[in-house]
């Protein structure tokens, strides 16, 4: 329309980038604070994490750094940390999806039941490492072992083995966050339309059924996105097991720390480490763009 | 981002009109439902056991908890002495460690709230390919592990001589908590009218006075729940803030508590300052219950 009061010949006004986009440059804008922020506290040290692990100290190149934390037992500590999170991931998703479809049913007491669902998420996680080392100590003590006495078993020595030093880790870390998967599926229940279960119940579809073929499809991308949350944090476990187990079996996380600590403010060789971990959650993060984006 | 959802945790959906009492309902205590319950009580029974005993091991002589070889579940006998031990104990003072704590957690709050308005308000009017690309940054903020983070800032900051500082403690913490924050917000700015603001920019309001005057005040219950859970993320925190502590003067109650209970402190200071710690959380997870969101904490999934 405003081409009409141009005369012949005359150029057509051209707009400035700002002008074009001045409705998504101003809220861009506002981002621009946060964005600096996590570029500086973020991303940053993370590129200077894997810079420092091909340095030496006099910041030449180096591959010592992989070399020497490989002699030490990398690939056991990469193992461990896998086990452990595929184990967490496992329990925590059994548990969560019971509590969840508990949870998507009317029933007196719903609401205390979903408050105490929901309580070890404000527990600091050194508190819940040192109260489940209270309840599985490897000292054949600890309040399991007193309850396993009410029923004549004989103590168990609960860091004996790292298979089940792993298993009461990963007990601990499922109870600190199993609310957060719970959470995250109730908000799935909630996209569900109840009328898929009751057309389901008319076609004769008893609990189970219903379940298999209404609820997870349902649930599908809430589970997806759990998982990969949920996995990408528990690589990171840390003080949970080390107040636990210490460092039998080694993971990823505590042979950072310790690493760390014993430098002397060197980072060169915990940061080979921290780069295998980098590795390991960055397959995450990828996952969840690829997932994410599909939609 | 989705549109915010109201389905709070349990489940209740506030704004939708509920349809007809689905069929499958249970509404009394019958047979069928007895599986139901005793599976209820079970899992309510693992979700508190733990809770009770933080308090069973800070209330009972250590006799019967920490040196015990077969520690009693019901206590023979209560105490203070454990709290008043762990709370004056010299070679980990409490109240320096709980200002610490304080000062850190405040910070945090602070900076989540003063960063989180003018980022989800951004993010809120964008298209949404860019508030998804940005929003996945964020994401990606929070899967990254701390601990690698918390080495080369360590280092930045032992060399600036910003190490220890509760601001050094909290600009790291916050990104933790920023990230939360945001998502919170964004969800209660797309809920409101966008009339409200061109409203008020016709009445010749600048940008800024339409967010800060119009906006944030309808968005008030929500800035409160994000500050809290920021202060929450904080209060608990302990991987920064082991990392960046400095042994010469204070850590926070975390890092004590982690550093009695890794054999280098008394383990009752660990008992004491997990007792006084977990009681504020406790009241503040039950209070923000309804706006910890499935749909912020999966950054805006759609089923």
């Amino acid at each position: 329309m405003a081409l009409d009061h141009r005369g012949a010949g005359e150029p057509a006004p051209v707009a400035t980038f700002f002008e074009r986009h001045q409705d998504q440059l101003i809220p861009f804008l506002f981002v621009l604070p946060a964005l600096a922020y996590v570029g500086y506290f973020a991303f940053l040290p993370t590129y200077q994490t894997i810079q420092y692990s091909f340095q030496t100290p006099i910041l030449s190149f180096t591959y010592y750094n992989y070399q020497a934390n490989v002699q030490s037992g990398l690939y056991s500590w990469i193992s461990n940390t896998l086990w452990l999170t595929a184990g967490a991931l496992a329990l925590q998703f059994g548990l969560a999806l019971g509590v969840a479809s508990i949870l998507n049913r009317g029933f007196r007491g719903k609401t205390i039941f979903a408050t105490i669902a929901i309580l070890p998420i404000g527990i600091a996680t050194v508190v819940a490492g040192f109260t489940f080392n209270q309840i599985f100590p490897g000292t054949g003590a600890g309040y399991a072992n007193s309850i396993l006495a009410y029923f004549g078993i004989a103590p168990v020595y609960w860091l004996a083995h790292p298979w089940l030093a792993l298993l009461v880790v990963i007990i601990a870390d499922s109870w600190k966050n199993t609310s957060l998967v719970i959470i995250i599926l109730v908000a799935g229940y909630a996209t569900i339309p109840r009328t898929l279960y009751q057309a389901a119940a008319i076609d004769g579809a008893g609990a189970l059924r219903q379940f298999v073929h209404v609820t997870l499809p349902g649930l599908r991308g809430f589970i997806v996105m759990a998982l990969l949350i949920r996995g990408a944090q528990e690589v990171n476990i840390f003080q949970l097991a080390y107040i636990m187990i210490s460092s039998y079996p080694q993971l990823l996380t505590v042979q950072i720390y310790l690493l760390w600590e014993s430098s002397g403010g060197y980072p060169y060789i915990a940061s080979a480490v921290s780069t295998v971990l980098l590795g390991i959650v960055t397959v995450f993060i990828v996952v969840v763009i690829v997932v994410g984006g599909r939609k | 981002m989705t549109a915010p959802s109201t389905a709070a945790v349990d489940g209740t959906n506030r704004a939708a009109v509920r349809p007809p009492a689905p069929v499958f309902r249970p509404r009394r205590f019958t047979l069928s439902n007895i599986g139901l319950y005793a599976s209820m009580c079970l899992i309510s029974l693992f979700f508190l056991f733990p809770i009770y005993l933080i308090f069973l091991i800070g209330f009972t002589p250590d006799q019967y908890t920490l040196f015990s070889g077969r520690p009693p579940i019901i206590p023979p006998q209560l105490t203070w002495s454990n709290l008043q031990a762990g709370l004056s104990a010299s070679n980990a003072p409490f109240l320096p460690s709980m200002y610490l704590s304080l000062e850190v957690a405040f910070f945090v709050g602070a900076l989540a709230i003063l960063i989180g308005i003018p980022t989800a308000y951004g993010l809120s009017r964008l298209g949404s390919k860019l508030a998804y690309g940005l929003t996945t940054v964020l994401f990606v903020v929070n899967m990254l592990p701390s601990i690698t983070i918390a080495i080369p800032i360590s280092v930045q900051f032992i060399r600036i001589g910003l190490y220890g500082s509760p601001i050094s403690i909290g600009l790291t913490q916050e990104l933790l908590a920023l990230p939360v924050t945001v998502f919170l917000l964004v969800g209660a700015f797309q809920g409101l009218p966008r009339d409200l603001e061109n409203q008020a920019r016709v009445d010749g309001a600048g940008r800024f006075r339409a967010i800060y005057g119009n906006l944030v005040p309808l968005v008030a219950p929500a800035l409160a729940a994000a500050f809290l859970l920021a202060w929450m993320l904080s209060w608990d925190e302990s991987t920064f803030a082991l990392i960046l502590y400095n042994p010469a003067t204070s850590a926070t109650l975390p890092v004590n508590i982690f550093l009695a209970f890794t054999g280098r402190g008394n383990p009752v200071v660990g008992v004491a300052f997990s007792c006084v710690a977990t009681i504020p959380v406790i009241v503040l997870t039950v209070f923000l219950q309804k706006y910890l969101k499935g749909e912020d904490l999966a950054a805006g999934v759609r089923g």
